[in-house]
């Protein structure tokens, strides 16, 4: 309990310090919002209307005061107006981040089902071609750039083979969403992004699997007279889980990153992607709040990690110690 | 980010029980090719890779010279061509040739990448520096922050970078050092804390020397190997976010043949079907990365443990 | 059930050199009896266990027999295909009662769900409860992990999971290790027991005090060879090979003088007999290997 109480305490400073940055970092932008957010139109618009938006903006006060009313609306649950999309801020991210966590969530689905099972395998045909074969690609994938894997999964998948969708949430003439061609369109997007991360976890299983299969306690296990599969998943597997299971939580930022590039190569919805065109509009508010949600969930993840492993690891749960 | 970073990994300590001599699994159903042909695979796989990354990096330095500008000819009568004797990596939609241009964008991403690693190596060290040197509650609260950054998810940091301040190779140096220099200040501060017990540092001190010119005098000449492998080892990770942000239009100018504006062109042309434009410069991100990630493998099995502990290698 | 190795000989491939682990083992046991395998650590005993399971690593090469008859027809377990060994041979047949019990038990799990699991898996019907009671352990023992067990408790569920199975022979490889002497002395006494329920109990021990309490014969093992092979009053009144005098020599009670000397390396044992640099009886004639044959001692001077 005592290192979750350690993950809160040092949380707040670091959204804290987070979020102040980003306000810095927009005042030293050499971008004009207001500009910006007009366009064309900023070249005949009168410099007394831009600099009435600015003043509504409170881009004319000093950063702290800024920052502070932000904050201050942030607490209320006020995100702000995204200036692309001209929508609140949370009414974007509501509307996208079901997509998004869709996605995320199926994707470390198949991500773990896939890597616990491969890495297992692998660590137990130890230099088997099969352990080669796995191996391997797993190291081209983990040099290979996420967004390159997902352009040549829709070149086989969808404009060679024509079985999967190459984009998008649904159809171009569908109106709305139905089941099943909601899953047609996931298929492709979860496949990458799992297979993008899966393979640090497929040689994190395999390097630990290995590891344990040398311990004795599984040499007892088989002198037991247990079937393999026993060995192999109730004590081998179970055992190298408990590293894991921290580790997966500092994964985070990079399922982030893989969302990311992903939701972008197959114009998925989510926010995630939502974060590129607020970055390329320099949407500031949307920016922020996608930013900020970000970083929320990377420290969600270590907290969520922390309180698992203390569940996980009779050691831990019962003497208080890690 | 990739290749070089599997986490904090859990190794677990060895038998417990009595000693053993013997080495390996019990476990005798499974006829395994042992370590030694493993170890020799491995070396095969560290010959290759070094050899490798020579060509590579001989062509992109000789290519230019030779070929001038070519790879901006445009020609819109060879335009989309798949591989041939003629453009071994086939043309893109104006007709350019993909080999050539996929040279001259590893030749960019190299020097982005390079230029990023560079400074992001000298602002880690700098702090690793200090925080080892200063001890206390200095380096307490400098770790504090390294463990910050590293909390961030890298790629969205970049896109914030990059997107206040307009797209430029700059820009992205600047985006890919700020959340890079941690993995460098942790090497260098791990080694730093080693260093200042050694009996030379001791002999300085009571010898009257102060902190600074210990720091320049002793400290540098031996974290030098460290540093210079550290830049190469995050090459690959610069070169991905580059790529990744030049992909998403948030890289450098659209004009510069880099490998993630290839990538990102091709993705038009990729969609009728010219699968050469993007598989092409994608092949020269993964390349590079796989050698000098093998590399580090090499330079792990030999490095010293403490030191390869916080490489995450 | 008999128990009968044959010439059995183990040898691990290491890169650049071989270990003569185990070299042409004979000897047999019969239910009921107790044979006790003693020697220095780092002679090959414990290897013997575990090539009777067949749990040695991939780098090890196992040759000659070691018959296990239990009537009609008997079993090689050198030669058993590793399906055999894992689905009738171990936990059915061979229970392990292994060197540092808690170590063996996997420890993220109670002891409770390792017993029900083994008792699962080899179709037997008893409680895990049951079988705790047998082995002296309260129910609420086994809610344990194995890091909670206590010396004693831990070697008492290593005992039951031994005995998940009810096999009817018995390896237990140093049960004795890191237990203080009125453990070891408990350890003994239940080993005597189930030899006395008709099993047969095979004890690999460095520990001869412990041995004279439990076995009907010892086998003295030294450098991957068994050197003497004897009924235990005899072997402890009047030992024939001068390894086996320096042992017992050895001994708190007796002289307590240690042999001079360290055993060989396993990876460069001599061609003559490999105690000859410790013997006090060397004469020219041990630089041939002396060789059992039948008799009880492998010994020029015996």
């Amino acid at each position: 309990m005592r290192i979750v109480l350690w993950r809160l305490a040092f949380a707040v400073p670091l959204l804290l310090a987070v979020t102040f940055g980003m306000f810095a970092l927009a005042k030293a932008s050499p971008f004009d919002p207001v500009r910006q957010y007009l366009g064309e139109r900023a070249m005949v618009t009168d410099p007394q209307i831009m600099a009435g938006i600015r003043a509504n903006w409170g881009l004319d006060r000093p950063l702290l005061e800024q920052y502070t009313t932000w904050l201050g609306n942030l607490l209320t649950g006020d995100l702000g107006e995204s200036r692309s999309l001209r929508l609140p801020v949370a009414q974007v991210i509501g509307e996208r981040l079901g997509w998004t966590l869709l996605v995320v969530g199926c994707a470390l689905v198949v991500m773990l089902a896939a890597g616990l099972a491969v890495g297992t395998l692998a660590a137990w045909r130890r230099d088997s071609w099969l352990d080669r074969l796995v191996t391997g690609t797993a190291f081209a994938n983990e040099a290979a750039p996420v967004f390159w894997v997902g352009l040549l999964a829709i070149w086989v998948f969808s404009v060679t083979l024509g079985w999967l969708p190459a984009g998008g949430l649904t159809d171009a003439a569908s109106t709305t969403v139905t089941l099943p061609d909601l899953a047609r369109h996931l298929v492709l997007p979860v496949a990458v992004l799992a297979f993008s991360q899966s393979s640090w976890l497929l040689l994190f299983v395999r390097e630990s699997v290995i590891g344990v299969l040398r311990e004795d306690f599984v040499t007892g296990a088989r002198a037991r007279g247990l079937r393999e599969r026993t060995v192999l998943l109730r004590h081998a597997l179970r055992s190298a889980l408990l590293p894991f299971i921290t580790i997966m939580g500092a994964r985070v930022p990079e399922l982030v990153t893989g969302a990311i590039l992903v939701e972008s190569v197959f114009s998925w919805p989510g926010v995630a992607g939502t974060t590129i065109k607020a970055a390329l509009a320099v949407d500031f508010p949307l920016l922020a709040a996608l930013t900020l949600l970000a970083t929320l969930a990377v420290v969600a993840g270590n907290l969520l990690a922390d309180l698992a492993y203390t569940v996980a690891d009779p050691r831990v749960r019962v003497l208080g110690v890690s | 980010m990739n290749v070089t970073r599997t986490g904090k990994a859990g190794r677990r300590s060895g038998t417990a029980g009595g000693a053993r001599w013997w080495p390996g699994a019990a476990g005798g159903t499974l006829r395994r090719a042992g370590a030694d042909g493993r170890a020799r695979r491995r070396a095969r796989r560290h010959r290759f890779a070094l050899g490798t990354l020579a060509v590579l990096v001989l062509a992109v330095v000789l290519v230019p010279l030779v070929a001038g500008l070519d790879q901006q000819l445009v020609d819109l009568r060879s335009a989309g061509l798949p591989p041939s004797p003629a453009h071994a990596f086939g043309t893109d939609e104006v007709g350019r040739d993909v080999l050539l241009r996929s040279i001259y964008g590893l030749r960019v991403s190299m020097l982005v990448g390079l230029a990023a690693a560079v400074v992001s190596v000298f602002i880690g060290g700098l702090v690793g520096l200090a925080a080892g040197a200063a001890g206390g509650i200095a380096d307490r609260l400098l770790m504090r922050v390294v463990d910050g950054f590293n909390a961030l998810p890298h790629l969205l940091f970049g896109i914030f970078i990059v997107a206040l301040f307009a797209p430029s190779a700059t820009a992205v140096v600047v985006s890919v050092a700020v959340t890079h220099w941690t993995t460098a200040a942790r090497i260098v501060r791990s080694e730093v804390l080693s260093l200042r017990g050694r009996p030379f540092v001791d002999a300085a001190v009571s010898g009257g020397s102060g902190r600074l010119r210990i720091v320049v005098r002793h400290f540098l000449p031996n974290l030098a190997p460290q540093l210079l492998l550290a830049t190469v080892l995050m090459i690959p990770h610069a070169i991905w976010h580059e790529t990744a942000l030049s992909f998403l239009g948030l890289g450098l100018p659209a004009h510069l043949a880099s490998l993630g504006n290839m990538i990102n062109d091709g993705q038009r042309s990729l969609l009728a079907g010219d699968w050469w434009s993007s598989l092409f410069p994608g092949l020269l991100i993964l390349v590079p990365t796989l050698a000098v990630s093998s590399l580090a493998q090499y330079v792990r099995d030999r490095a010293n443990p403490r030191w390869r502990s916080e490489l995450n290698l | 059930m008999k128990l009968r190795v044959d010439g059995l000989s183990v040898r691990f491939h290491l890169p650049g050199a071989e270990v003569h682990a185990v070299t042409d083992a004979r000897f047999e046991l019969r239910e009921g009896r107790c044979l006790a395998l003693v020697g220095e650590s780092g002679c090959g005993k414990s290897v013997m266990a575990h090539a009777l399971l067949g749990l040695l690593p991939g780098n090890a090469t196992v040759t000659g027999h070691a018959w296990l008859d239990g009537g009609d027809d008997p079993l090689d377990l050198v030669a058993a295909p590793e399906k055999v060994l894992a689905r009738q041979v171990r936990g059915r047949l061979i229970g392990l009662i292994p060197q540092s019990p808690a170590a063996h038990l996997t420890p993220v799990r109670t002891a409770r769900a390792q017993l029900a699991e083994t008792l699962r898996e080899l179709g037997r019907t008893e409680t895990p409860d049951l079988l705790a009671d047998r082995a002296g352990l309260r129910p609420d023992d086994l809610d344990r992990y194995p890091h909670q067990l206590s010396g004693g408790m831990a070697q008492r569920v290593a005992n039951a999971l031994a005995l998940a199975g009810d096999p009817p022979l018995i390896v237990a490889d140093e049960p004795t290790t890191g237990l203080d002497r009125p453990l070891v002395d408990a350890t003994m006494a239940e080993l005597r027991r189930l030899c006395d329920d008709g099993r047969a109990v095979l004890v690999i021990t460095h520990d001869l005090r412990a041995a004279e309490r439990v076995a009907d014969e010892i086998a003295v093992m030294y450098a991957s060879r068994i050197v003497e092979l004897s009924q235990a009053e005899p072997f402890f009144s009047g030992p024939l090979h001068p390894y086996s005098r320096g042992l017992l020599d050895a001994l708190p009670s007796r002289r307590f003088v240690p042999i001079p000397g360290r055993p060989p390396e396993l990876t460069r044992l001599p061609d003559g007999c490999a105690f000859l640099p410790r013997c006090p009886l060397a004469t020219a004639a041990c630089e041939d290997q002396p060789l059992m044959n039948g008799k009880k001692v492998a010994c020029h001077h015996a």
